[in-house]
């Protein structure tokens, strides 16, 4: 096995090396520009399980040459410009949340981190937007908009974990979506600075018909085509009231169409969330403690009291036609105050467990052929995996799968490992797109998913992979990720 | 080592992100090593691979972190990442790998210690910290205001209690320190300790215990926040100068972190009728500028000013609001280190102001029952 410190020492022996991260303090001064040990260790590992299991394995995952903490769009300017100069690879990093392996510094290079660039810079309450650099933790910046009497309505279990950049970058999304919309529905206008070193901005509204729309080709480019460095949101005023209700239905198929028809009825809810019956066995009973067989679903709706009670009132009749338990208000506030409690350990998967969320949206025509379809692939070809799921973030015309595998004694080895995992993701994501399934929902591609992006898209690949080598022509901005090609 | 005896911090924490936004350190490096899930990927490598324990890389970032247990307290499951970074500091100087700077803050820790208990009698005694001693003179002599106003006598108590060599990972002699205040204490025959540090407060309840030189099991342990409140529910203390100025309370992390009693000095405030308002944006992250860590000035004065420097941004007015801390180092810490000049005050010097004097030779129920109770069991 290798030794951990000798190998994270090596790149340090070189002129180059002394010349670029000269280069690298003199625009950002020598205190925003790293390469020790611990902090390589940190920017080596994200939230993908692959990197997570080398670690626990004893190996040393690929880390970068440098970390830099640029504090404005300039800085950033100035760091893309010389590793332009030099040819290196740039990882732009958030907080490293992410679970698709996209902030990983695959060919070292340099990780630049945004976390400095954390300014919350206008609250405009006449047209209830803020504007926030995109280093900022997402928790602090709800924080500072709560504080202002308002909120951004974006409450996804990482948004402690991550940066407003990395919702961006993946197009994230938060447990209110339903009726709140995804990061890509929030985001007003960007400041960007490309790959090349220039720092534009998108339109300042989103609906505008003067071209294609700039703010959404960058949102969801996870890196590649430069880094977003300012974003306008969209802000909400706090409702008056916010009330859930759950429900068990017999089996996940009732509860799915209790869902389906509550969107359909074109109500207005913040939360539907349907658990199949494994899920529900499994982890509402550890996180809430309720132990029933069934399909559990929580719908939640908030705004004025008396539309919230109306559209509840509406929603409840819905599931009760369905022949559903009514668990009340109650266990559906449960569910509420207990939203992020499943990400924390013990409640969620830990190593030496594999696992990985099968992230996947379709129509609600699809949807539920696509639950099928992963689940038979993963429990006939997969006995040791266990196969869970629920299905959150809800649209008018269908609704996103968070689909999961477990195994909870993966090899040994870490070959054996990763094959295994790799497998898995690559035939229950096949299986997926053969029923119409789209990967993903929230989660974004990055190394993961990017073999599968030509599959994805066809012909359409070559747009995106024309529009990545016009902006990129050095290919610097995260190589190797998203389907694009590595160095 | 001791770290092992925190594998499942390690591997609760190695791959978890959900406390980072509350990591004290982290919020102002904004590096990834300065997070719980940082440190602990750092100590897992180091249990792996027992050589790394001298990496001075790895090194540093456990000595660069503040110890303000936000991210304990946040956590669901309370994973004890604060207890790992400790152990992993026992482990660091056990071996010898400490740095220059560390090994002679301990070094003059040592030599300075011992301790003194001035005053011949009294039913109290105050134990005044090395930052009230030294440096906030202004907060013991408003204690002793106080205590004068309420009609008790004290005895006062200086030097080391050891908390900074223990948070420094020198466990024993930290506990030769502490054996010295201990019997210190228990010959002075009183039963009720105060302290205006939140640091010290944590040492005698919990480090002292864990140590094994636990005060004897009369002995009331109180912060003086809570000792203050006691007077005021027993008639002792009345708030007597209605000022109408409004302070912005700033926890300590020992107070709430470490020991659940980070709402007993906004119960006092709300007794003698303060206008109070919130600080910041929230309530987990800590604003102590670095008080977990006991002697942060002079182990990571540069990252210090980068805290009271967030502080300052957070506050609405920095240059008139007025900040209320129950910390002595908390106040000199601001004070010292923060760019923007700051309005700091003390919970004693607060309260020193704002009470009048009643029946001053009334005692307090729990105080009388006390002295009644140790009598008996002399006689």
């Amino acid at each position: 096995m290798a030794n951990y410190e000798e190998i994270m020492m090596i790149s340090k022996d070189n002129y180059m090396y002394a010349m670029i991260r000269s280069e690298l303090a003199w625009v950002l001064g020598e205190e925003n520009v790293s390469s020790d040990d611990s902090e390589r260790l940190g920017h080596s590992i994200d939230y993908y399980w692959i990197p997570e299991m080398w670690h626990d394995r004893g190996k040393t995952p690929p880390a970068p040459d440098f970390i830099v903490h640029p504090g404005s769009a300039g800085e950033v300017a100035g760091v893309l410009q010389i590793a332009n100069k030099h040819k290196i690879p740039v990882i732009p990093w958030g907080g490293g949340s992410g679970s698709q392996g996209g902030a990983l510094p695959i060919y070292g290079g340099i990780a630049l981190d945004t976390k400095r660039m954390n300014h919350v810079l206008n609250i405009d309450v006449k047209s209830l937007t803020v504007t926030a650099e995109t280093g900022i933790n997402t928790q602090h910046l709800e924080w500072a908009v709560q504080k202002a009497g308002y909120s951004t309505m974006h409450f996804p279990a990482s948004i402690a974990c991550a940066t407003l950049g990395g919702f961006l970058a993946h197009r994230g999304t938060g447990v209110l979506s339903t009726k709140y919309g995804k990061i890509e529905d929030m985001t007003m206008a960007l400041e960007v600075v490309t790959p090349t070193g220039e720092i534009i901005n998108t339109l300042p509204v989103p609906r505008h018909a003067s071209g294609p729309d700039l703010t959404q080709m960058f949102l969801g480019s996870e890196g590649t085509l430069g880094v977003m460095t300012k974003a306008t949101l969209k802000i909400h005023p706090v409702p008056e009231a916010r009330k859930f209700h759950a429900f068990l239905f017999k089996d996940m198929h009732a509860a799915l169409a209790a869902g389906a028809k509550i969107m359909t009825s074109r109500l207005r809810p913040c939360v539907i969330r349907v658990y199949d019956e494994a899920e529900t066995a499994k982890l509402i009973k550890r996180v809430l403690g309720i132990d029933k067989k069934g399909a559990y679903l929580v719908c939640g709706f908030d705004g004025p009291l008396k539309m919230v009670e109306l559209e509840i009132q509406l929603a409840c009749a819905i599931c009760r036609r369905e022949n559903s338990e009514d668990l009340g208000a109650e266990m559906g506030q449960s569910w509420w105050d207990n939203r992020y409690k499943f990400f924390y350990p013990p409640y969620t998967f830990q190593l030496p467990q594999a696992f990985g969320t099968l992230d996947t949206v379709a129509t609600f025509a699809n949807i539920e052929n696509v639950y099928w379809a992963m689940k038979k692939t993963v429990a006939g070809n997969f006995p040791q995996a266990t196969f869970i799921g629920h299905f959150s973030h809800w649209y008018e015309w269908g609704c996103m799968l968070y689909a999961r595998f477990i195994i909870d004694a993966p090899p040994e080895d870490p070959l054996a490992a990763a094959a295994l995992y790799n497998k898995i993701w690559d035939m229950a994501i096949r299986a997926a797109i053969k029923e119409g399934g789209v990967i993903n929902e929230h989660h974004g591609v990055g190394l993961k998913l990017g073999r599968m992006m030509k599959d994805l898209y066809g012909p359409a690949f070559k747009v995106l992979a024309g529009i990545k080598a016009s902006l990129d022509p050095n290919n610097i901005m995260n190589p190797g990720k998203m389907g694009f090609e590595g160095i | 080592m001791n770290m092992l005896k925190y594998k499942d911090v390690i591997n609760a924490c190695r791959f978890c992100f959900m406390c980072r936004h509350l990591d004290t350190v982290g919020n102002v490096t904004f590096k990834e090593a300065d997070t719980p899930r940082g440190r602990a990927l750092i100590l897992d490598k180091i249990c792996m691979y027992r050589k790394n324990l001298k990496n001075p890389d790895f090194v540093d970032t456990i000595y660069k972190c503040a110890l303000s247990a936000a991210c304990r307290h946040h956590c669901v499951s309370h994973y004890d990442e604060t207890g790992l970074v400790l152990a992993a500091r026992r482990d660091i100087t056990a071996a010898g790998f400490e740095p220059e700077k560390v090994r002679q803050l301990a070094t003059e820790l040592k030599a300075n210690a011992g301790v003194e208990l001035a005053g011949g009698s009294g039913e109290i005694i105050y134990y005044v910290d090395s930052y009230s001693a030294a440096k906030q003179p202004e907060i013991a002599e408003a204690f002793r205001l106080v205590l004068a106003a309420a009609g008790v006598s004290c005895r006062i108590l200086t030097g080391d209690s050891g908390k900074a060599l223990l948070t420094l990972g020198y466990r024993d002699p930290a506990k030769a320190v502490a054996v010295k205040l201990r019997d210190a204490v228990a010959e002075s025959g009183c039963n009720i300790l105060v302290t205006s540090c939140p640091a010290s407060l944590d040492a005698f309840k919990n480090d002292y215990p864990e140590l094994g030189v636990a005060f004897d099991a009369d002995i009331r342990i109180l912060h003086t926040a809570e000792f203050m409140l006691e007077l005021l529910e027993h008639g002792k203390l009345k708030a007597g100068h209605n000022k109408k100025d409004k302070v912005c309370y700033l926890a300590s992390d020992f107070l709430k972190n470490y020991n659940q009693l980070g709402e007993i000095p906004l119960k006092l405030l709300q007794k003698i009728g303060a206008q109070t308002a919130e600080f910041g944006t929230n309530r987990e992250e800590s604003y102590a500028a670095g008080e977990g860590a006991v002697v942060y000035d002079r182990l990571q004065p540069k990252i210090l000013k980068l805290l009271c420097n967030r502080i300052a941004s957070l506050a609405d007015s920095p240059a008139t609001d007025i900040l209320l801390t129950v910390s002595p180092y908390t106040k000199y810490a601001l004070a010292t280190f923060s760019e923007k000049k700051l309005n700091v005050i003390s919970l004693e010097e607060f309260v020193a102001e704002r009470i009048t004097t009643l029946a001053p030779r009334l005692k307090t129920t729990a105080i009388r029952a006390r002295q009644r109770k140790r009598r008996a069991r002399n006689a």
